[in-house]
């Protein structure tokens, strides 16, 4: 089975966004790639388009000036269940910090952490593994 | 003068030890006395004792008995108990417990008494030191904890995105897209030598010796605009510089390479793209008792909100343009160090203003 699905990638870096965007698609992995760079607007985009949005995965940075990645997890809590149904979130950092990995481990929200440069095939195992549980 | 002197409290019930201890001692020591608890307790409030002196017998309470009751509260006053012989196995539980530090057996000996509170002193002053040292060390220990996990962050971030694109380009069969890797290569390259070298000031600026000299402020201007020629946002912005400066100026060159350096970075980083007519502005102005240094500029503007927090170490404003959060930080370093200081106005949309104020360091010698 390989996977084609949706992302929202959302990171501080333009190089960032620049590569994954890249090599989403270049693997095949992803039909579409929306990329943001404030949390703020994903955030409200995800608000304002909840009812039409297909099937999506979010790879989320952790640390951003203004709403940082934890931040955005608490703002997606307060979202519409219609709209957290279709969504799967993946935290992609660059952190070696074991509080902050205690605390994706610990949130509910949070699939799992990806660990920047973003391994491909790591990541379509997981989504495959989703969707054998679904 | 009455600063270094030790400062007594003595409660006592019967005034004439108050004024014999007062005539033999008050040369040497900053004496307040009392007969009563309340207006001991009043002094204790208002004044910073060192030590406290309280007779064992009095009719009110025991000379014990005021100390747990003023411990709670004054924990760090010295206490010294003076007891008549038959007391003695009252003051001995009294050390036994903690609640005195010495006592003194009536009749005192000059001597004796002198000792015992030079001795009380020395532990004060040795606990407040210590108390001194921990909020230091404390705050040593948390810019530390903080700076690990950003440092985490803004020395991995780059090199991650460096092997996120060299994975990318591995893959490209594309040859010709592979200069466009390379040159996003180039650019995480040089943020994270940006970082390194804010790193490298920092720690010059907090634990290197103040190298104080004469300064030159057009020379100085002159040098830190050169280093930002190469700058890609340096071309669209005019910059307007005005150098006032009559007589001899002392300071620490450094410092205030960092001070200009990171300013003059940010007003042209901040720049406001959809302007055509980007401007910064610099102004010095030298006068005999310090420099009072402006620089201007038209671009984004900083938001009430993030005004009050941009000299924090690691604070990020804005989403767009960001450092590493560590510019203005070592701006405010160097400024207390130079018992400066810095004020900011700003418009969103308009522009900001930094106004620095460097005294001029007047013992300095060529």
């Amino acid at each position: 089975m390989r996977i084609s699905t949706n992302f929202i990638l959302i990171d501080d870096s333009s190089f960032d966004l620049f590569i994954y965007e890249k090599l989403l698609i270049k693997c095949g992995i992803a039909s579409t790639v929306r990329k943001y760079f404030s949390a703020k607007d994903a955030h409200r985009w995800l608000r304002e388009n909840g009812p039409t949005l297909p099937e999506t995965v979010i790879l989320l940075d952790l640390q951003m000036p203004d709403m940082n990645g934890f931040e955005f997890i608490e703002a997606y809590h307060l979202l519409d269940d219609s709209i957290k149904s279709k969504v799967d979130i993946f935290m992609l950092s660059s952190t070696i910090d074991s509080r902050d990995i205690e605390r994706v481990k610990s949130n509910p929200y949070i699939l799992d952490l990806l660990s920047k440069p973003l391994d491909i095939e790591i990541l379509h195992d997981k989504l495959v593994a989703l969707k054998l549980k679904d | 003068m009455n600063d270094s002197k030790i400062r007594l409290l003595y409660i006592d019930d019967e005034e004439h030890n108050l004024h014999s201890f007062k005539a033999s001692f008050r040369k040497q020591y900053d004496i307040f006395t009392t007969v009563s608890v309340a207006e001991a307790q009043e002094l204790l409030e208002n004044h910073v004792f060192h030590v406290v002196l309280a007779d064992q017998r009095m009719p009110v309470m025991t000379g014990v008995q005021f100390f747990e009751k003023i411990r709670d509260k004054h924990p760090e006053v010295i206490r010294i108990l003076i007891t008549g012989h038959t007391d003695i196995s009252a003051a001995i539980d009294a050390i036994n417990k903690g609640e005195v530090f010495r006592f003194i057996d009536k009749p005192w000996d000059y001597k004796y008494v002198e000792n015992a509170i030079t001795h009380a002193y020395e532990i004060y002053k040795t606990r407040e030191d210590l108390k001194q040292r921990n909020l230091e060390l404390e705050k040593a220990n948390e810019e530390l904890d903080k700076f690990v996990y950003s440092a985490s962050h803004d020395l991995r971030a780059p090199l991650m995105s460096i092997l996120g694109i060299v994975n990318l380009a591995l893959i490209e069969e594309d040859l010709s897209s592979q200069n466009e890797y390379l040159e996003l290569i180039r650019q995480s390259v040089k943020k994270l030598d940006t970082f390194v070298i804010n790193i490298i000031d920092y720690y010059k600026n907090a634990r290197g010796v103040p190298i104080i000299g004469k300064i030159n402020f057009d020379e100085l201007v002159t040098d830190v605009l050169a280093t930002i020629q190469y700058l890609p946002e340096r071309e669209r912005v005019e910059f307007i510089t005005n150098i006032e400066q009559d007589g001899p100026f002392y300071s620490d060159a450094m410092k205030l390479r960092i001070i200009f350096n990171n300013l003059i970075n940010n007003a042209i980083k901040f720049q406001d793209q959809k302007k055509t007519n980007q401007t910064v502005k610099l102004e010095v102005k030298c006068e005999a008792d310090g420099a009072r240094i402006k620089i201007e500029d038209n671009g984004i503007g900083i938001s009430d909100e993030d005004r009050v927090n941009i000299f924090k170490m690691f604070y990020r404003a804005g989403a767009i343009k960001s450092g590493s959060g560590i510019g203005l930080y070592i701006v405010q370093e160097a400024i207390n160090k130079l018992e400066g200081r810095i004020e900011t106005k700003s418009t969103v949309g308009e522009g900001s203003v930094f106004e620095v104020f460097i005294p001029c360091i007047t013992n300095a010698k060529d």
